[in-house]
């Protein structure tokens, strides 16, 4: 192959990648948009997953798994095959006449698989017809050991949306929190539903604030280190093993990576008042963003990584305000309400996820546009509502509330709909941060 | 319109892979494998650039059945087991000698209004008596925490908190307490006083709290 070839090839490609450049830009036509109003969910139907060598109650589990995930993608609306006259009991060898039976119900796509063992470990297939096509366009098998059975029906579910939506699903993401056990606040990831809580860390006093590195194998956060200073460490998920990134005077607090994993930007007191500085993680150089008397914080990337948002109270009380990555154009973004703070900006884009203080002086949840334009409060009711999370798809929020007295870690679609506690028991959780894909 | 471009996209992408092939192991475009490569691209967190080569229109996967990889192995996130440590043990024995220290002090605590950090009338009472016996022992290290009570936000709280304590200090420094033996640190709304939701418990919390720190 000629030089030239190559040439043309990568010429051929740039050209590519520019016009998707192009396209992309206005994002909000180009992807399978979920927020539109207008937006039809393809109704699904999750046949079950029974086999000749079936596991004992597995299978009903794992359907109802799966339809979890199917109706949290918000691309699905799953049906309930029963009441619709569709048997589900026996799937083996029934699937033409089922297959007829859903679509004449208008029911568009079917999932069934066979749940089995094999020696020591569990397998699950699962298979996907659409009626479209009227064929069978997916079949997976997943082996594993029995621990793992919900991690293979989340990829199930993940590659089930894939195919609809060109975009990985979050059935296998996490999410770290902080929760208090014997007095003492610590780290938590569990899964994106709620289920597998495992502690991260046992310092014995208070840890705060965590958040994910874009790959997904660290966490940054807060340490009340002696009970005098406010560190942030940094600790590797899959050993345990921990850095400390930052350690100026007076607290250090609220650390944010940037999207391509390169920077963190933190909020410190050590020159008297809570500033945003920037750590360059590879060359270690520190820069200042902010320089004022007044306390600024929480800073939230946007996902270009061009500018953030951020909290300050150079206005009087706390606002949320957005600056370019070096520090540069600074300006404010709310201006209802005397308390806006804690933003989240949206892997989309789109929007900025933010607590707001209502005239009753409810502390809620609310979404502003990035040009200000347009704002809407999603949560309403009782209790105190903090530290909202986008998950990476950009479709939900996880955020603390005490809604129901004891804080607790809740799942939110973007437009306020489907509420869902993901923690139970224990005495207080909070802080919770979305992991990437 | 937007599928055709990404359509294109591939096609030529596909004709780079074709081209420099056998020097990379890539990934996902010959498509008897492309479940199983799938798989482990979408396993590996790679996220949408290396999903999105498998299933575009056009690109059928003809092979359906792939044998999956251990998944425990693959995209999970894994959590080492923690191993307890010993700090726990002299953190409980220090925040007991702490507390016996403080007690002994019998140090007044100041409190505070929503969403303020000014030192009322009651807490300058408050705090010249402190400041009387601060300044007769005059070895004793002491440490102010800033709390606040549960509304508003985890970090705004700990800046609030910050105000407070600041406040508390500057206070005493001025009724003559050398800064130096005052250490600041917030707890916003993390070490709380009381748990209730009612305003009662809610002034308890907005406190500047006084402790001794034992030697």
């Amino acid at each position: 192959m000629s030089l030239m070839r190559v040439v043309v090839f990568i010429a051929y490609l740039a050209v590519c990648a520019a016009l998707v450049g192009i396209m992309e830009s206005g994002a909000a036509d180009v992807f399978l948009e979920a927020t539109r109003p207008d937006f039809q969910k393809i109704p699904i139907g999750v046949l079950g997953f029974q086999g000749k060598t079936a596991v004992d109650g597995s299978a009903g589990q794992v359907a109802d798994i799966l339809k979890a995930d199917l109706r949290r993608s918000q691309i699905f609306s799953v049906a309930d095959l029963p009441k619709l006259g569709i048997k589900v009991s026996d799937v083996d060898g029934a699937e033409k006449a089922l297959f007829k039976q859903a679509t004449e119900n208008g029911i568009s796509v079917l999932v069934w698989g066979k749940l089995g063992v094999k020696e020591a470990d569990v397998v699950l297939d699962g298979y996907v017809y659409d009626g479209g096509e009227d064929e069978v366009v997916a079949g997976k098998r997943y082996v594993g050991p029995s621990s793992v059975v919900r991690l293979m029906v989340h990829r199930l579910a993940d590659e089930i949306v894939f195919r609809y939506t060109g975009e990985p699903g979050i059935a296998r993401t996490k999410i770290a929190y902080v929760s208090e056990q014997a007095g003492a606040r610590e780290l938590y990831v569990m899964d994106y539903d709620g289920y597998a809580p495992r502690q991260v860390t046992a310092d014995g006093f208070l840890n705060l604030m965590p958040r994910w590195s874009p790959d997904r194998r660290f966490l940054v956060f807060t340490v009340y280190r002696s009970r005098l200073t406010q560190d942030i460490d940094m600790i590797e998920l899959a050993t345990g093993k921990r850095l400390t990134l930052v350690s100026l005077g007076g607290l250090n607090i609220t650390p944010a990576f940037s999207p391509d994993g390169n920077d963190l930007v933190f909020a410190t007191s050590q020159d008297g008042n809570s500033e945003l500085y920037k750590l360059d993680t590879r060359t270690k150089v520190l820069q200042r963003l902010t320089n004022n008397s007044a306390g600024d914080l929480s800073p939230s990337w946007s996902p270009t990584g061009r500018e953030m948002a951020f909290t300050s109270d150079r206005g009087g009380g706390p606002q949320i305000y957005l600056m370019s990555a070096d520090g540069s154009n600074v300006r404010r973004l709310t201006f209802a309400g005397d308390y806006n703070a804690a933003p989240a900006w949206s892997p989309r884009g789109t929007w900025i996820a933010h607590v707001c203080r209502t005239q009753k002086r409810e502390y809620k949840l609310c979404l502003i546009s990035p040009d200000g334009q347009q704002s809407r409060q999603i949560t309403t009711g009782p209790g105190v509502d903090d530290s909202p999370s986008w998950s990476p798809d950009g479709r939900h929020l996880v955020f603390s509330s005490t809604l129901e007295g004891k804080s607790h870690i809740y799942m939110i679609n973007w437009d306020g709909t489907e509420l869902e506690r993901l923690t139970s028991g224990g005495i207080h959780h909070s802080s919770p941060s979305w992991s990437p894909l | 319109m937007y599928t055709r471009y990404v359509t294109a996209c591939l096609m030529g992408a596909v004709g780079l892979m074709l081209l420099i092939g056998p020097a990379c192991s890539k990934k996902e475009i010959q498509s008897t494998s492309g479940s199983k490569s799938s798989e482990q691209a979408m396993a590996k967190g790679a996220g949408k650039g290396s999903t999105s080569g498998r299933t575009e229109p056009g690109i059928s996967e003809q092979d359906l059945l792939k044998q999956g990889k251990d998944p425990s192995a693959e995209g999970d996130i894994k959590v080492a087991k923690i191993q307890p440590s010993d700090a726990t043990g002299r953190l409980a024995e220090d925040m007991r000698r702490e507390q016996a220290a403080t007690a002994a002090a019998g140090l007044k605590d100041v409190f505070f209004a929503y969403d303020s950090w000014n030192i009322t009338e009651q807490a300058r009472q408050a705090l010249s008596a402190d400041a009387e016996w601060i300044k007769a022992n005059p070895t004793i290290l002491l440490k102010v925490e800033g709390h606040c009570d549960e509304r508003g936000t985890q970090a705004y709280n700990l800046v609030l908190g910050e105000k407070r304590a600041k406040a508390v200090r500057n206070y005493l420094a001025e009724l003559g307490v050398g800064a130096n033996r005052l250490a600041v640190v917030s707890y916003g709304k993390e070490r709380p006083f009381c748990q209730e939701h009612d305003e009662s418990c809610y002034q308890q919390n907005r406190r500047g709290h006084i402790v001794v720190r034992p030697k």
